[in-house]
């Protein structure tokens, strides 16, 4: 069944030198119960789809296509209704639990404000909840009671009260945006291994948003690529891990260290891709990734490739599929 | 560097408040410049016969009680008001800003008397202090440059000191450390340009202040003495002739607000020019 | 924390004893002879030197600090040499007008500016927004005297509703105690509101930049609620920092406004008690008024421990 389906999402914001376009006709489809992985370097758009799906973009940005939460649409609904969805139907763990959490306000009643706001708990009911859920993400209230506050917290148990906090009123998706790159490495593993149990246990969708290819690997069951604002290949997470279509896939790929104990692969050394995203306001009019690119050839700066399907659900955006392919 | 400037001067003429506040000023210092050659009628020329009139062509804004013209007296009001400003916080700045620096560069116990000496004086409210000290030592001019400017060398020595501090913790000041310079020198030499604007910004701000609190102690008349016109005085002289003339209760105050308003509109689009950390946001 | 609290009491302590060394010195080395402006320039030259030692004034210079000293701890204020009554009676008839104005005064800013300006910041760059820092620039170049003359120009020479100025003394009744102290508590508060609803604008701005805010909103929090509920507490820790300042400038903001509304206030006092070199009241008032602005900003300090709880349990991992 069909939990999210973004369709044709643009983002663009008006600068002092025309209109900027922040996210270039983005697709994606995410099923209940299933992880989706958004995969790029910084900058490329990956933060800013999270944000247009929670309807939380800056001021000043607009957004137009679809993105239909259940079949409904949440770039058409309005603001109210949009209150009503995030927190219930749709909840968002951001990138740093240290900033994340209100400093001046318990954790407990964090927590519990979006019981009390969606479900119309009372204060007490709404503590009591809150107080199982944190206990479920692993903080007991005997050990953590729920007047503690943020700054009481290292910074794996304050990522831990934000999960609980998203989780509060059983929301039907969750967007994880970097969950584990603020944390320490060792809390990174912990971590992530909470949110898969509580996708399966709360039968979520997850949009998990990460640089780290591993992760991916790990823990989504589809992904996709972003470049320079543009969606460059998507698929079932282990085909695009096995055919690599798109040379910029390949170069992350290629940038990534090694996890295996394999002498020879640690030995190899890391590769880098040259040079580094272009702005949103000097994007070339072909494929974004021209200038980066080994396999360029004149048609890639005329015009911008289209989404080819290489398989039932996998698909790239590059002319020169077939010779990177066949190296 | 003089590219920077004309950077600064093209970001400058984009704020509306730069603008608008720099004219004002420019204005202010123009019409204090011209009264010390210039007005329209002599400033001490009592005529009683053509006393409390109002405003026409021969006379624009009227006259006061002794027949004076006001806007001769507004202007030499003007000259009062920058001649006060600017001594006392040139007074503020010559001992503030060497005192900051010295804080900065030395630490230790001079940094400590320094900060403590200055939580000390921001503990008096300034005006208060002011009225003690004018009123002890007797009003005047003088005094009253004195007083306000005593209370801008601590304003001057913390913002010295803090920005101080931040300029010897980057990497070039520890290359002329190594060249064998010493802390007066580098001081000199590096971290005051390096906190010119800040300084600069603050001073503006200051100056507003000081032209506030020198019409406030003239009010109370332990300012600025007659003859000397002084926008404050005139104030207090127009309270009691309120129900008689009340339009002269009203330019001296406007004239106050309208200078103040201009520097600090001056001072806060010069600080969005100047910061760096503002212009990186735009 | 309590450390915390107990260096600020330390520093609190040194800086009134600093401050009354400074005031007792500065009053010694002044010219002007009390004894001889209580008797007159024609007293005889015994009985100047007996009234001299009757209150003192042979003693040496540093007995003299700490018997004066001693009194101000214990409350003997001394005589005033010109009215010839207790200071501490002095102090206490004209306190109550000057203290209800002054707390008048810092409630009308507050109550106006901190709306204003959370107002200011939530429509940032929009009219309302331009509307109110407009206003508030104007209101800081708005000398307070001036404001008070333009208020009593128009309320009570044109409008005539209320007096120009004196005190209708708290005997009159509670309401026209409190007529004749609107006009100057409005004038005192107009240049405060104005400076307060700058600092609480930029204050509520840096907060609404926060991550905590959005993490709010995608709780389901509207606009208004974020807003509100989680940015505003978080913005006013910086605002008590300027009200604590904001009450020594209302201190002495009083001096200029009770003298311009004809107020038997204390500022008044010390302005007609240095004009005819009445020390021993000056020595007190200043010590006093110094004394209250240390110790709100103590209260100030322990306003931040309210506000903010990272300072209250001085942080640490469970």
């Amino acid at each position: 069944m069909t939990l999210l389906a973004i369709e044709n999402l643009c983002v663009e914001l008006d600068g002092p030198d025309g209109t900027l376009r922040l996210l270039d006709d983005v697709n994606l489809f995410l099923s209940k119960g299933r992880c989706l992985g958004l995969v790029g370097e910084s900058g490329c758009g990956k933060s800013m789809t999270a944000l247009a799906i929670m309807g939380l973009l800056p001021r000043g940005m607009r957004a137009s296509g679809r993105i239909l939460l259940e079949g409904e649409d949440l770039l058409s609904i309005g603001e109210d209704r949009l209150c009503g969805l995030r927190g219930r139907k749709m909840a968002m763990v951001f990138q740093e639990p240290m900033t994340a959490l209100n400093p001046v306000v318990p954790i407990g009643r964090q927590v519990a404000e979006g019981l009390r706001l969606h479900l119309g708990l009372t204060r007490h009911e709404a503590e009591l909840r809150a107080g199982k859920m944190l206990a479920r993400v692993g903080l007991p209230v005997e050990r953590f009671p729920l007047g503690l506050f943020p700054h009481q917290l290292s910074g794996g148990q304050r990522q831990r009260v934000v999960i609980a906090m998203a989780l509060t009123c059983g929301p039907d998706l969750l967007v994880a945006d970097e969950p584990t790159t603020a944390l320490d490495v060792t809390v990174q593993a912990q971590i992530l291994d909470l949110i898969a149990e509580l996708v399966e246990e709360f039968d979520m969708g997850l949009v998990l948003i990460t640089h780290d290819l591993g992760v991916v690997a790990e823990s989504t069951d589809t992904m996709s690529v972003m470049y320079a604002g543009k969606v460059v290949e998507d698929g079932p997470t282990d085909e695009v891990f096995q055919r690599m279509a798109h040379p910029y896939t390949r170069g992350l790929f290629a940038a990534m260290p090694s996890h295996s104990s394999d002498l020879d692969a640690t030995r190899k050394r890391l590769t880098t891709i040259p040079g580094r995203v272009p702005d949103a306001s000097s994007r070339p009019s072909g494929c974004p990734f021209v200038a980066r690119c080994s396999f360029a050839t004149d048609q890639c700066s005329d015009a911008p490739p289209p989404l080819e399907r290489l398989a039932h659900r996998h698909s790239a955006s590059c002319f020169n599929l077939s010779r990177v392919e066949g190296l | 560097m003089s590219e920077g400037w004309a950077e600064v001067w093209r970001m400058g003429l984009r704020s509306r408040g730069f603008v608008i506040g720099g004219v004002v000023t420019l204005i202010f210092i123009l019409i204090a410049v011209s009264a010390l050659i210039w007005t329209p009628y002599p400033v001490a020329e009592i005529v009683v016969s053509r006393r409390f009139q109002g405003i026409s062509a021969a006379h624009w804004l009227g006259t006061d009680q002794f027949g004076r013209d006001l806007v001769s007296l507004l202007m030499a009001g003007a000259v009062n008001s920058v001649a006060v400003a600017i001594v006392a916080v040139g007074l503020g700045m010559g001992i503030g800003v060497p005192l900051g620096a010295l804080a900065a560069a030395r630490q230790g116990w001079l940094d400590e008397i320094v900060m403590r000496a200055n939580d000390f004086a921001f503990a008096f409210p300034a005006l208060l202090s002011a009225v003690m000290i004018t009123a002890l030592a007797g009003p005047g001019a003088v005094n009253s440059i004195i007083a306000i400017g005593i209370f801008n060398i601590p304003v001057f020595a913390r913002l010295t000191r803090g920005a101080a501090l931040v300029v010897w913790k980057r990497e070039f000041i520890l290359a002329a450390r190594v060249s064998g310079k010493g802390p007066l020198r580098i001081s000199v030499e590096h971290v005051l340009p390096n906190i010119a604007s800040v300084l600069i910004v603050q001073a503006t701000i200051q100056f507003a202040l000081a032209i506030l609190a020198e019409a406030g102690l003239s009010y109370l008349g332990l300012g600025t003495q007659p003859p000397q016109p002084s926008w404050g005085k005139m104030l207090n002289e127009a309270q009691t002739l309120m129900f008689l003339a009340p339009q002269l209760a009203i330019f001296p105050g406007m004239a106050i607000a309208l200078t103040v308003l201009g520097l600090n509109l001056f001072g806060d689009g010069l600080r969005d020019v100047l910061d760096p950390r503002l212009r990186r946001e735009r | 924390m309590t450390l915390f609290l107990v260096k600020r009491l330390i520093m609190l302590a040194a800086t009134l004893l600093v401050a009354a060394v400074v005031v007792f010195f500065v009053l010694e080395i002044l010219p002007g002879d009390p004894a001889l402006v209580m008797l007159g320039v024609s007293a005889q030259a015994d009985t100047l030197a007996a009234l001299r030692a009757e209150m003192g004034l042979d003693l040496p210079a540093w007995q003299r600090f700490t018997n004066w000293i001693g009194g101000v701890v214990t409350g003997e204020l001394g005589r005033s040499y010109t009215y010839d009554v207790p200071v501490s009676e002095l102090i206490g008839e004209r306190v109550v007008v000057s203290l209800p104005l002054a707390v008048m005064a810092l409630t009308l800013s507050t109550v106006i500016a901190i709306p204003l300006g959370v107002i200011a910041a939530s429509r940032h760059n929009r009219t309302t927004d331009i509307a109110l820092t407009g206003a508030a620039q104007i209101g800081i170049a708005i000398s307070n005297f001036w404001f008070a003359i333009l208020l009593i120009l128009l309320f009570s020479v044109t409008l005539r509703w209320v007096p120009a100025g004196g005190f209708a003394g708290w005997d009159a009744g509670f309401w026209p105690a409190i007529q004749s102290l609107l006009l100057p508590a409005i004038a005192l508060a107009l240049p405060q509101a104005a400076i307060l609803t700058r600092v609480t604008r930029s204050s509520v701005l840096e907060v609404l930049q926060e991550d905590f805010v959005r993490t709010a909103r995608a709780k389901g929090l509207s606009r208004r609620a974020a807003l509100w509920r989680h940015a505003v507490r978080n913005a006013l820790i910086p605002v008590i920092t300027i009200l604590g300042l904001q009450f020594s400038f209302l201190l002495a903001g009083t001096i200029i406004i009770e003298n311009v509304f004809y107020l038997p206030g204390l500022g008044r006092l010390l302005f007609q008690a240095i004009a005819q070199r009445d020390l021993i009241v000056v020595k007190d008032l200043v010590v006093l008024l110094a004394g209250t602005v240390v110790v709100v900003n103590f209260v100030v300090d322990l306003g931040y421990a309210v506000l903010d709880p990272r300072l209250r349990s001085g942080g640490g991992h469970v």
